[in-house]
């Protein structure tokens, strides 16, 4: 990553252990940092959330606004990603420094969030050929210390499930065109069903062994990286009762993508995508977990009235 | 957006009236039915595994005369043209790079994709693939030969029917080897279109508009696969659509299987090339030696005149 200098010898160091399955800072080769999760934290925004995955930071604002749906699209609404490479992370970001890093992740993120299965853009539409929802999220990078791509889609899926849209109270057709009312009272509104969401798993490729979650040094090792995005099981992100009424899930690739300019074996891309897969299953059930709580610990949190219409 | 002021554009909301015919309407089964005969051969007589390169592969080097190499590639309704020009040095860099830059720009011609005028400004589809040929050929170029200078390779669609990617990528490197870039093997892609069970090896356009949609929530999506066959290694494999472990790895077999079928048929047009150039050397050189033979002949006649003054 950007602005690190290495010794060949701490290269060196680096790619012996993980032919041992033994990290610089202690871990395996399947194991993630320690990461710090909010949700909630723009006030302004409709859903937000802050990751810290050890020296990366990301913050992600989703922000909502009606739109026309696409003509070959009638009944879906649209997302659409937006990287912002802060340059406090480093300053080769100043100017339009980051702006290739920040567009290979956005074009990322919207290829995983392509397919009907990865994340249903239907349940965004509000009056079918005429109105719909279109969300806007905002991705900033704060600080990078490695394994951006993950970090993002861990951010991105932990904003899509705090984000709250506001019911519409009544519809006014005029002519050809809609007049909506939305409802004022911002408890008033639908969650997104985004259990499906994908989530993507960066598979560093050092000396002959495939890593994930590198550091930022272990980046400056690698020629090249894989990113495999999973979808996600929906069952990990509702109530237990609910989960019970849910299909066996199967994930699937909702996108797969080189980074880096080196190339691979045919079969050390097959390793690494199952390798991929797995690592997602876990990754994932662990976020559900940590969202289900916060959002627990949210609705626990009554609503007061207060005046004389009480 | 910059609006093209020479032509009528109609009023902002106006809708392609392609949208209201049948054709648009269509649902999966009805799509699929039209895609597949009851044989299981694809629409144009081609099974599913049989990509277009083999029953027609139209390529050729030193198409556009004032780059240093060029090619075209033309299966059936998809035709790309390719040109590579010198290594130049970068402007207006900070630092000193020690691998040469690939600078690599796809462009669609406007008459060239179904539905819309493309617009000359590139757009995101445009974008997006000049990142993916750029990922593709870095790791095939000899990079370190020429630090701090970049090579430039423009890519121009000319008509897109589908698997316009694995296209520019074989014209891309058919054109880098024409330009004596210095590489260590030659590149092919292929791709694969896969919804349900049906797997479309080499897509058309439509077959792939079919791979995009979601059906019941079975495997569907497109992939590009490019390699360096000889050295056994994958450059680039993307995919977009969602399906499962075991669909993925048996797309990447087939992928791998077509990106040697191609082998040949580059290898071919390679030599062709050679032999193109050889040949033009020696009449080249024949054609010299005739007029210097001229020249010396009138020499002769002249000294013979002086002499004899």
């Amino acid at each position: 990553m950007a602005g690190l200098l290495l010794s060949p010898s701490e290269k060196v160091y680096i790619l012996h252990g993980i032919e041992d399955d033994f990290r610089s800072d202690g871990r395996s080769n399947i194991d993630y940092r320690p990461m710090e999760l909010e949700t909630d934290v723009v006030s302004h925004a409709s859903g937000s959330a802050r990751l810290r995955l050890a020296n990366t930071d990301i913050l992600v604002g989703v922000k909502t606004e009606i739109d026309v749906p696409k003509p070959d699209k009638p009944n879906q609404g649209k997302i659409d990603f937006f990287v912002d490479c802060s340059a406090n992370a480093t300053p080769e970001f100043e100017g339009r420094g980051g702006e290739q890093l920040a567009n290979n992740i956005s074009n990322l993120m919207q290829r995983a969030y392509h397919s009907e299965q990865a994340f249903d853009l239907k349940q965004l539409s509000i009056f079918e050929g005429k109105q719909c929802w279109k969300l806007y999220v905002d991705i900033l990078i704060l600080e990078c210390g490695g394994n951006l791509c993950d970090a993002v889609s861990l951010a991105v899926k932990a904003a899509l499930f705090n984000t709250r849209i506001p019911f519409v109270k009544a519809a006014l057709l005029d002519g050809g065109n809609v007049d909506l009312q939305l409802s004022d009272d911002p408890y008033d509104s639908k969650l997104l069903e985004v259990g499906t969401a994908p989530l993507l798993v960066t598979l560093c490729k050092i000396g002959e062994k495939c890593v994930v979650d590198p550091s930022a040094e272990e980046e400056s090792c690698s020629v090249i990286s894989l990113v495999v995005g999973v979808t996600g099981n929906p069952k990990c992100y509702c109530s237990n009762e609910d989960a019970s009424k849910l299909h066996e899930h199967i994930s699937k690739c909702s996108t797969i993508a080189m980074n880096g300019p080196g190339s691979v074996a045919p079969q050390t891309l097959t390793n690494a995508i199952k390798q991929g897969i797995n690592a997602a299953k876990y990754l994932d059930e662990a976020l559900g977990k940590a969202l289900l709580r916060e959002r627990q610990d949210i609705t626990n949190f009554v609503k007061h009235s207060y005046g004389f219409f009480k | 957006m910059p609006l093209d002021y020479r032509r009528f554009n109609g009023p902002e909301d106006s809708v392609s009236y392609r949208r209201f015919t049948e054709d648009y309407t269509k649902d999966y089964k009805q799509f699929l039915d039209e895609l597949i005969d009851e044989n299981g051969r694809r629409k144009g007589g081609r099974e599913m595994d049989e990509a277009r390169t083999l029953c027609m592969f139209f390529a050729r080097t030193g198409m556009i005369s004032q780059a240093k190499g060029s090619s075209y590639i033309e299966l059936k309704r998809t035709k790309v043209a390719c040109s590579v020009f010198d290594p130049r040095e970068i402007v207006h860099q900070n630092e000193y790079s020690t691998l040469g830059q690939l600078y690599c720009e796809v462009k669609f011609a406007p008459f060239s994709c179904r539905g819309e005028r493309k617009a000359l400004v590139p757009d995101s589809d445009e974008r997006a693939l000049s990142v993916a040929l750029k990922k593709a050929l870095e790791p095939a170029v000899c990079r370190h030969l020429f630090p701090n200078y970049q090579i430039d390779i423009f890519i121009y669609i000319l008509e897109n029917d589908g698997a316009c990617l694995p296209a520019a990528i074989n014209a891309a490197g058919l054109a880098l080897s024409d330009a004596a870039v210095p590489m260590y093997d030659i590149i092919t892609a292929s791709s694969v279109a896969i919804s349900g069970d049906k797997i479309f090896v080499d897509p058309t356009d439509d077959e792939e508009q079919l791979a995009i949609r979601n059906h019941d929530g079975v495997n569907h999506g497109v992939i590009t696969m490019s390699m360096l066959p000889e050295l056994q290694q994958v450059s680039d494999y993307r995919q977009i659509g969602s399906m499962d472990a075991d669909c993925v790895l048996n797309a990447l077999s087939i992928l791998e299987k077509e990106c040697k079928k191609i082998v040949p048929y580059v290898q071919r047009v390679l030599v062709q090339n050679a032999i193109n150039s050889f040949e033009q050397q020696k009449k080249l050189e024949e054609e010299a030696k005739e007029r210097e033979e001229a020249l010396n002949a009138k020499m002769e006649v002249w000294k013979s005149i002086l002499n004899v003054g």
